[in-house]
């Protein structure tokens, strides 16, 4: 009740100090007061004492006046001595009674006063009267009596003491008064002190009853605002106070300044925790995800959307980007132009606008248990740049308060400038994306160029190799043309004869099958027949021939039938019987069958083995034989004079190609030479053809069926090797056969094909000279076409080296200069612009090997030229001074030459090739 | 982040281009076993255009075809796909960085276990190979040099290299901070070049395909570099993630120099070490 009361701090204060002025007040009346009476007392007694003293000395004069009025009167007689008595006794009993009256309460003075009174009176009428009437009567007997006997002077010391004992009392009484006011003065005094300290008290009392009441609000005001900025912006907090002060209106007043900065504290946290939420998000989908659900969550939104302005087409759209509490595709609106519906007009206003007056029919929100309709609907604007650049639509089932439309006020404004940032920013990324996407297309464009110019540059070579091939093969075609031209005339002519010796053919092979068979059968039987010498009247010479005359028809008779057999070679029918054979008995066998032949042609045969021959060869012995055998007697056919030379050597390991070793390791070659007609070089592949000789002139001279070589080949093919021939006409024939052992029979299509392979070779052999193994071959012509004739310049000091290096490069085809040091090098190029390739040393006399370099390089512009540099132990400084001097590249000593010579290849070798 | 098609190829390539294409790669994956389907459709198409060109096919459906029917064909087709251009010590620059910001971290290890992605015919397995020789750490390392085309792992492994290109590579040889003289490690003939084999003592060539392939150790160093370029954005987070999981903690990712990180989601995950070069640092 009293705290409604509202008392204010002046009040209060003013209160006090009433309440301590009254007290004050009331002790001054008092002290008054007690100091009053205390001087009235005081005066009361000094005037009553006075008075009686007066009184009493007046009493006393007035008796003595009379008594010495009585004596003067009674000495002289004079009447006029009787005057001042007359006037005492007229005027004692005034001033007694006066006195009586003053002791009117002290009856024991009242009574010492009768007493007086009694003995004055007394003396009056016994002394005075009497005397004063015996002299006026002149009685002077009885005055002198009288005067013997003296009553009066009784009386009067009587009185006398009574008085005395009348003052001694009122003086004791006078004392005793004052004493007693002494004691009240004493206690009036300690009063006053007490008053003093009673009103300090209670002043006390009151200034810290105000006091404590005030600062008591105030420390709470100050300790709530204290803990407050202790807790640093716990602004939930308020201000209680008790006291209905003006302390009270500045607590309302400060908790009412509470309560906005707790409001703007919640909008700015809100603000800057939804800011910070869309912190580095770089996607507007996300960002307008994170949005709504912040801002959702902040203002209790059960529904929202978000849209975002996109220009596409000459139209502009808000494009819906982000929904809340929207799960399905329910959704209103995908997008909308401006001005289309509220939202369109929210866009064309750029302003919130607020709804809350929803139909019935509106857009339910959803929960899990059912549907509630929105009470109530914001569209706020995101404006960037005033221009709306997007909008947020937010639906609540309560309202929106005023603080929660603040925080969406502030937020969007802000929001525009980050949804534009987002937009740059995916407009960034999507460009760097973009431009990534670009440099990495460009370089795989650059590699797949690469690539294409590589598949390019295969294709060119190929081109440049087909276009020189093409060439030689015009040129062929021309000579062939040519040729052909002559075959063509050739071919005219026979193909008459073709007819002839179709008809030869089949009577030979009719000759061969019927009529040959009949005599030699008859040979056969009767050279046996004298072999056997039954009668013995044969030399042993003779039987010998006999025997050779069998052994000859015998191998003609084979002959015969393999020249059938020919046929079935041809169609690969025929079998080989892969076995050992004893090559060492080749010779004997050879010099047996045809050494009377030779001898009788007076034709040298010889016949050499070379040492290294194996003796155990696998291959089949009567083709074998048969091959040997039809070169040996065609070598004797055509041989006129001279010798016929059979040699047997083995092919040694370095002779054999890869191929050839696949196939085995131990070759023959069989060569057989004569001394005879020879064959012309276009002959060469047509002697091998069946039924062909050189010219129908050799048929005639010498007869023969041509068949021996065309068999040969046939054979040594089958045997897995193969027949070649040099001839030159009229300088004799050399045919080599080349057969390999084989234990396990023939591959017949590897062997095929080698043979194939190795006859297309040595039949060019003339013209080519290769090597059996071609990739040496290469190899070795390409090493001399990289280093051949190139012009190295080795600058080095040292004799040795430049000795040692010399020797190795010009062994390899290298022109080799030599410098001392740098400044001849410098001359040496001068002088010579040729030079490929510059070996450099780096320590040297007057001018080193970095100086050199650099001038090279720098003033001689000779950027391309390689120069190698020789660094002594590969010191990493020695490394960088050269390549900063411009060393293409470095070599350290001492010199690995394999090393030298693959930095001389790989300095050497022309970059594009 | 967004995906989105390069230009270029929204451009060129017209709706039955495409399906074309699309026909062609599903047929050459079934048929071989070789994923291209989501590789760059730019390249893949120029890489169809000109074997198109070369062998006079007129639409790519008869590639399609010739590749289901002729096993050579399609052997020849899956070349033209393997772009293999590479160079020994390719951006000298990114090597010496290695060499100077990598190296000093790899030799407190035990050992070090590096994968070479789509290393093509080799030439930087050799060159890594060399570096570490050089560092003296070769006997402590091993290089996983894989690619998803055998033929040119064959290649690889013979280290055997144009002769006419050594000029080439001396220079980024010395570029990348060789410190030796860079014939020591190889010797010639009239065409190649062969390198020293004691370089191969280390290195394990793999076939291997980044594309349907997984991570099959875990490594200090992945080197993946210009391989990416050529798959399609979506293809080239599914590798990066693959490299990722193949990491060590603190271990190294090197991309080519038209290569990043940057738009990859794994880039929180990795920081710069040598933001020019290309070489990122698994975080913990």
């Amino acid at each position: 009740m009293l705290n409604k009361l509202k008392l204010g701090i002046r009040s209060k204060i003013t209160l006090g100090y009433i309440v301590i002025i009254l007290c004050l007040l009331a002790s001054v009346v008092i002290l008054n007061n007690q100091i009053t009476s205390l001087q009235k007392e005081r005066n009361f007694i000094i005037k009553y004492d006075s008075n009686v003293k007066t009184l009493t000395n007046d009493i006393e004069k007035y008796i003595l006046d009379m008594e010495s009025s009585q004596r003067a009167f009674i000495i002289t007689g004079e009447p006029s001595y009787l005057e001042p008595y007359e006037n005492a006794d007229e005027n004692w009993k005034i001033d007694f009674n006066e006195l009586y009256q003053q002791m009117k309460d002290k009856t024991s003075q009242q009574e010492k006063l009768k007493e007086i009174e009694e003995t004055i009176e007394h003396w009056i009428e016994t002394t005075g009267k009497p005397t004063i009437q015996y002299k006026k009567d002149n009685n002077t007997e009885a005055l002198t009596e009288f005067f013997k006997v003296d009553n009066g002077r009784q009386d009067m010391e009587k009185m006398r003491k009574l008085f005395d004992s009348f003052r001694a009392t009122e003086n004791a009484y006078t004392q005793v008064k004052a004493s007693q006011l002494d004691k009240q003065n004493s206690q009036l005094t300690s009063g006053l002190f007490g008053i003093l300290i009673f009103v300090s008290v209670i002043a006390i009392v009151i200034a810290s009853g105000i006091s404590r009441s005030i600062v008591k609000t105030i420390t709470e005001v100050t300790q709530t605002i204290q803990e407050m900025a202790a807790t640093k912006g716990d602004f939930k907090r308020r201000i209680h106070v008790n006291t209905n002060d003006e302390i009270n209106e500045l607590a309302d007043a400060t908790n009412i300044l509470l309560e906005s900065v707790e409001k703007r504290e919640w909008l700015q946290t809100n603000i800057a925790d939804i800011v910070t939420k869309y912190q580095g998000i770089s996607a507007i989908t996300k960002l307008a995800e994170t949005f709504l659900s912040e801002m959702a969550q902040k203002t209790q939104a059960s529904l929202g959307a978000f849209y975002v302005r996109e220009e596409a087409e000459d139209q502009v759209l808000f494009v819906k980007k982000a929904a809340f509490a929207d799960g399905d595709d329910r959704v209103g609106m995908e997008s909308f132009k401006i001005g289309q519906g509220l939202i369109g007009q929210c866009a064309l206003e750029k302003r919130v606008l607020i709804y809350d007056n929803i139909p019935q029919d509106y857009r339910l929100i959803r929960t899990g248990l059912g549907e509630v309709r929105p009470q109530h609907i914001l569209l706020i604007p995101v404006i960037f740049e005033n221009e709306v650049i997007a909008i947020v639509e937010l639906a609540t089932m309560a309202k929106f308060n005023a603080l929660q439309q603040e925080l969406l006020k502030q937020v969007t404004e802000t929001f525009g400038l980050t949804v534009n940032g987002v937009l740059g920013r995916m407009e960034i990324v999507r460009l760097l994306n973009e431009s990534r996407a670009m440099t990495e297309e460009l370089q795989v464009q650059s590699e797949e160029l690469q690539t294409q110019s590589e598949e390019l540059q295969m294709q060119t070579e190929e081109l440049t190799m087909i276009n020189e091939q093409l060439e030689e093969r015009t040129k062929e075609a021309e000579s062939k043309s040519r040729e052909l031209e002559k075959a063509k005339q050739e071919l005219e002519e026979s193909a008459e004869q073709l007819i002839l010796n179709s008809n030869y053919k089949s009577e030979f092979l009719a000759n061969m099958s019927h009529e040959l068979r009949t005599p030699l059968n008859s040979i056969l039987i009767l050279s046996e027949m004298l072999a056997e010498n039954s009668h013995n009247h044969l030399t042993d010479e003779e039987t010998e021939f006999a025997k050779v005359i069998h052994s000859s028809g015998e191998d003609l008779l084979a002959l015969i039938n393999d020249i059938l057999d020919l046929s079935k070679v041809e169609a690969g029918k025929l079998d080989i019987m892969f076995n050992e054979v004893n090559v060492s008995e080749v010779p004997i066998q050879i010099e047996q069958t045809f050494a009377p032949v030779a001898k009788k042609k007076n034709i040298d045969l010889r016949i050499t083995k070379a040492d290294n021959v194996v003796d155990v060869f696998y291959t089949d012995e009567k083709r074998f034989q048969q091959i040997l055998k039809n070169l040996l007697s065609n070598a004797l056919k055509f041989t006129e004079h001279g010798s016929v030379t059979l040699t047997i050597q083995q092919l040694a390991q370095q002779q054999l190609t890869n191929n050839m070793q696949e196939i085995s390791v131990d070759w023959l070659e069989i060569t057989v030479s004569d001394t005879g007609i020879g064959i012309p070089k276009d002959k060469h592949q047509l002697i091998f053809e069946s039924f062909q000789q050189a010219d129908g002139a050799t048929v005639r001279k010498y007869g023969g069926t041509g068949l021996g070589l065309s068999i040969c080949k046939e054979f040594s093919k089958l045997l897995g090797g193969w027949i070649t021939l040099q001839s030159e006409e009229g300088q004799g024939s050399s045919f080599t056969l080349t057969i390999p052992s084989l234990p396990n029979g023939v591959e017949e299509n590897h062997c095929d094909k080698l043979a194939m392979k190795e006859i297309a070779v040595t039949t060019e052999e003339e013209t080519h000279k290769e090597e059996p193994s071609q990739k040496i071959e290469k190899v070795l012509q390409h090493e001399v076409e990289v280093f051949q004739g190139k012009n190295i310049l080795i600058v080095d000091d040292d004799n040795r080296n430049i000795y040692a290096l010399k020797t190795a490069l010009e062994t390899r085809g290298m022109n080799i200069l030599v410098a001392k040091d740098g400044l001849e090098c410098l001359e040496v190029l001068q002088a010579h612009h040729e030079i490929d390739l510059v070996l450099m040393d780096i320590m040297m006399p007057n001018m080193d090997g970095y100086e050199a370099m650099t001038i090279i390089r720098q003033q001689m512009k000779r950027a391309d030229l390689p120069i190698i540099a020789l660094t002594a132990k590969a010191m990493k400084n020695d490394r960088d001074k050269s390549l900063q001097a411009g060393a293409s590249d470095y070599i350290s000593k001492p010199l690995n030459l394999d090393q030298l010579i693959s930095v001389l290849r790989v300095w050497l070798v022309s970059k594009g090739s | 982040m967004e995906q989105f098609q390069p230009l270029d190829q929204k451009i060129q390539l017209n709706k039955q281009t495409n399906l074309e294409i699309d026909l062609l790669l599903e047929a050459i994956y079934r048929l071989s076993g070789y994923d291209f389907r989501q590789y760059n459709r730019s390249s893949i198409s120029r890489r169809i255009f000109n074997r198109m060109r070369i062998n006079s096919i007129p639409t790519i459906s008869r590639v399609q075809e010739k590749a289901v029917h002729d096993k050579e064909f399609l052997e020849q087709l899956l070349n033209d796909f393997s772009i293999n251009v590479t160079e020994m010590f390719r951006n000298p620059s990114f090597f010496k960085a290695f060499r100077e910001k990598v190296i000093p971290i790899l030799r407190e290890y035990q050992e070090i276990r590096i994968w070479h992605a789509g290393c093509a015919t080799g030439e930087e397995v050799y060159s890594m190979a060399i570096l570490l020789q050089e560092e003296g750490l070769i006997d402590k390392a091993a290089i996983y040099a894989t690619d998803m085309n055998e033929q040119v792992l064959k290649k690889a492994k013979k280290g055997a290299f144009p002769i006419h290109k050594m000029q080439a590579y001396t220079k980024n040889y010395m570029l990348a901070g060789g410190t030796h003289a860079f014939s020591e490690y190889y010797k010639t003939d009239y065409q190649y070049a062969y390198f020293h084999p004691t370089l191969l003592k280390n290195i394990i060539f793999a076939q291997h395909n980044l594309v349907t392939d997984q991570s099959f150790n875990e490594f200090h160093v992945v080197l993946c570099r210009n391989v990416l370029i050529y798959f399609s954005p979506k293809l080239q987070s599914q590798v990066h993630h693959l490299f990722y999981e193949s990491l060590s903690d603190k271990g190294f990712l090197c991309l080519g120099d038209k290569e990043t990180l940057r738009f990859e989601e794994v880039i929180s995950k990795y920081r710069e070490i040598v933001g020019n070069e290309r070489i990122y640092q698994k975080n913990d």
